[in-house]
């Protein structure tokens, strides 16, 4: 059973009120967890039913993110800054494959459409962002703390370099358009409440097989080589093999993500998954927890309020509203870095 | 991590970088005026990288993690001066100089000049004078350099008159300081009054012929607000090394935690940047006029030969600084062992607090001569802070030697990529290049013992 932390301290507080306000851990999750959820709450209602909606998409597309950074950062230890690329690989395959807009390059003449159904373009979406993963992850996998993030911030120019400039697969600044919508049968999902289900169920199966590697043993023998690589090589575990496949795996659930989103916008151009977009998933993974599912998930809500939430105070213009949230943000990283490196109910510092 | 690859693999590196430059070498003596070019280009490129990658050493090889906060400190550089002097080049076109940001900087010079004379002065001058005399004294020097400050930001039609004298001043200082150096290496490592006395009166001339010349010639003014940018980027980080990183480093020693926490002021920066001056490009106009010169048949603009002169001269300053003066053994010394250090009686925070000045300065002036070069808008500082990274890193990882050596090599190469690729796909060689070179050699090309 899944229980989000800080949640055993609501008996404790029920049973004696005056330790609410103690600033012990639990206190901190838990206070966390209300606040969050009441934000969320309150905001729904204010702005009713149809903006839920919206952001319940938006939130599913970010929380498949920021769950499946979580399962490297958290549980390997390396801080991956270059996740956007396998997000644009999920985006940009299944918008090649579904996409019906014929386009005319000048130096190689017209570019096939495929016109796949989106629900046979999402497995390739995923097979491809996870065999570009393994190439990389092979390459990367005797890098470690800050070098590590150098080159994953490589990774991260390099895809958007790629979806930019090999314009005779991804067509460039121009963007792809017409990306199919879901589609079973008849049924295409096009309002936007069947796509906030088609967004929230592959979450559902996001945190699903999270969950599962988390709790199996796979996930134990991760834990022991976060904590110390060497013990666990001593007790037989291949080290950089359990690295390599929880990236792997990290890497196919980011690529689900991208498809998802292609699908939503219906139109991605490469300045969707510019560098800053992956600091702030990084920023979204440490904000909600290290090493917590649950804290991803709350992360990744309170990211998404944040955006709606700014765009209605009254005193910011509309087109500060993206810099006001990144300036939130980078202050609200280090004052986590300070005070509380392992994040809101986070169960590992970096 | 060292011994990863086999003798044989490392050979077949080596075959590599040999086929490479041997097939560089043969399209150089193919045509021979591209090469020129290119390489030229690629040695101008190069000295910005390697700007801000001797800030990144500087202080990687003190502290030991890499402050990603020079990325921000490029921008501040580089807006900086746009903000000083924006308003005489695009007549009044944009009305940037706010009061909000003037009082901003204003108190973070204060703050900053308020511990310095606190953690510099008050523990020496405690025992002589009357500890409330001492804080009173210091707060109002601190409270005059702010207004100082505020004043200069806010007339920076005038800068030569309100800045030149205190640029004047520092030159002179630094003049009497080398000067006294000088002597003392040249007497065989003693002092002597008689020496001390001919560096005073040559600093001070010097200082007052510099004074004079400033406040007449309002042309300096561009050269002046670089100088304003530096400081003012090197104050800031001082600001941030003070206010946040020695705590941060009081917790945990992760360098990870750091990083995460410099990232996040990169960010905040970034985003501040382009709240105040929006985030379209903005041009800053060539200060040696735009007419390139013909040298073997490339086009050279004097600016770039500008640029990789004070990527030369600001690595040899630091060179000398830190291998001669006691404040350079204090570095090396807490980049060797922070603990020991403290331990035999440095004073560890001032010094650090010091080298963060410098390489925030560095970082600036990288952002300030690449604004020159092309063109500043506020996501310039990311990618800037990406490649000094890279070529501090390629270079060898707490060498100044080899942040030089990177930096150089990383704008050489760039260029000789883009040769017979198109050059959008540059960043893809840069970023590429590092993970190939960082597979074979971890530690870079010259590691620090």
């Amino acid at each position: 059973m899944m229980r989000p932390p800080g949640w055993q301290r609501i008996t404790t507080v029920l049973r004696n009120p005056r330790e609410a306000l103690t600033l012990s851990r639990g206190n901190i999750e838990l206070w966390a967890n209300l606040l969050i959820i009441l934000c969320a709450l309150v905001f729904m209602v204010l702005k009713g039913a149809t903006f839920a909606v919206t952001l319940g998409t938006v939130f599913g597309i970010w929380a498949m993110l920021s769950i499946s950074l979580n399962l490297v950062v958290g549980y390997t230890g390396l801080l991956s800054v270059g996740h956007i690329g396998f997000f644009g690989l999920g985006a940009y395959t299944v918008a090649i494959l579904t996409s019906t807009t014929a386009y005319e390059n000048l130096r190689t003449g017209e570019i096939p459409t495929f016109g796949w159904p989106f629900f046979a373009a999402l497995p390739v979406a995923v097979l491809v962002a996870g065999l570009v993963a393994l190439l990389v992850g092979i390459a990367f996998n005797r890098f470690r703390d800050d070098i590590y993030v150098l080159v994953s911030f490589g990774f991260a120019i390099i895809s958007f370099n790629v979806f930019l400039n090999f314009r005779a697969l991804t067509r460039g600044a121009f963007g792809i358009h017409d990306v199919a919508r879901p589609q079973i049968g008849n049924w295409v999902f096009d309002t936007e409440l069947e796509l906030m289900l088609v967004s929230l169920v592959l979450l559902a199966i996001v945190v699903g097989i999270s969950w599962f590697i988390v709790s199996s043993s796979f996930g134990r023998v991760l834990k022991a080589i976060r904590e110390d690589e060497q013990v666990a090589e001593v007790f037989g575990y291949r080290a950089t093999h359990y690295k390599l496949a929880v990236w792997v795996i990290s890497a196919m659930m980011t690529g689900l993500a991208g498809g998802m989103f292609s699908s939503w916008t219906t139109f991605i151009d490469p300045n969707s998954f510019i560098l800053l977009e992956s600091i702030l998933l990084v920023s979204i993974v440490i904000l909600g927890g290290l090493a917590t599912i649950w804290g991803s998930l709350l992360g990744a809500l309170a990211f998404v309020l944040l955006e709606e939430g700014m765009r209605f105070l009254p005193f910011l213009p509309q087109e500060y509203v993206g810099q006001a949230r990144q300036v939130v943000l980078g202050v609200l990283l280090v004052v986590l870095m300070m005070f509380r490196p392992q994040g809101l109910v986070g169960r590992f510092k970096l | 991590m060292l011994n990863y690859f086999s003798r044989k693999e490392r050979l077949i590196a080596f075959l590599l970088v040999a086929i490479v430059l041997i097939y560089i070498g043969w399209r150089s003596i193919s045509s021979p005026e591209q090469a020129m070019q290119f390489g030229f280009n690629g040695l101008s490129v190069g000295a910005v990288y390697a700007l801000m990658a001797i800030g990144f050493t500087l202080v990687y090889s003190t502290v030991w993690f890499f402050d990603l906060y020079y990325g921000a400190a490029a921008a501040l550089g580089a807006y900086g001066v746009f903000y000083l002097r924006s308003q005489e080049w695009l007549g009044g076109q944009y009305q940037v100089n706010t009061p909000v940001v003037n009082i901003i900087l204003a108190l973070v010079v204060a703050g900053v000049a308020a511990w310095v004379l606190h953690a510099i002065l008050y523990s020496r001058l405690r025992e002589r004078v009357d500890p409330t005399t001492l804080r009173i004294v210091g707060g109002l020097l601190a409270i005059a350099l702010g207004a100082y400050t505020g004043l200069v930001l806010t007339f920076p039609s005038h800068l030569h008159v309100t800045f030149g004298p205190v640029a004047a001043l520092i030159v002179g200082v630094a003049a009497i300081w080398g000067l006294r150096l000088l002597f003392e290496r040249l007497n065989g490592g003693r002092g002597h009054l008689a020496f001390q006395a001919i560096a005073v009166l040559i600093g001070a001339a010097l200082a007052i012929y510099i004074g004079i010349f400033l406040v007449n010639s309002p042309g300096s003014k561009l050269y002046l607000s670089w100088a304003v940018s530096c400081l003012i980027a090197g104050t800031v980080g001082l600001a941030l090394y003070r206010g946040l990183y020695v705590r941060m480093r009081q917790r945990s020693r992760s360098p990870l935690i750091m990083l995460v926490a410099s990232l996040g002021i990169l960010l905040a920066l970034t985003a501040c940047i382009s709240i105040v001056f929006q985030s379209a490009p903005r041009p800053l106009p060539d200060p040696f006029g735009s007419v390139p010169w013909t040298i073997g048949g490339a086009n050279i603009k004097g600016f770039n030969f500008f640029a990789i002169g004070v990527a030369i001269v600001g690595f040899l300053a630091l060179l000398s600084v830190l291998k001669w003066t006691s404040f350079g053994r204090a570095v090396r010394a807490i980049g060797d062992d922070e603990e020991v250090a403290r331990v035999v009686g440095i004073n560890t925070t001032v010094i650090i607090a010091i080298v963060f000045f410098v390489g925030a300065a560095f970082a600036a002036m990288a952002g300030i001569l690449s604004g020159h070069d092309t063109a500043i808008q506020p996501r310039m500082g990311l990618l800037l802070m990406l490649k000094g990274w890279i070529a501090s890193v390629v270079g060898g990882i707490g060498n100044l030697y080899g942040a030089i050596l990177g930096g150089f090599m990383l704008g050489l190469i760039e260029q000789f990529a883009i040769w017979d690729l198109a050059g959008e796909w540059k960043d893809v060689v840069a970023f590429g290049l590092l993970i190939l070179f960082l597979s074979f050699w971890p530690r870079g090309l010259l590691p620090r013992k």
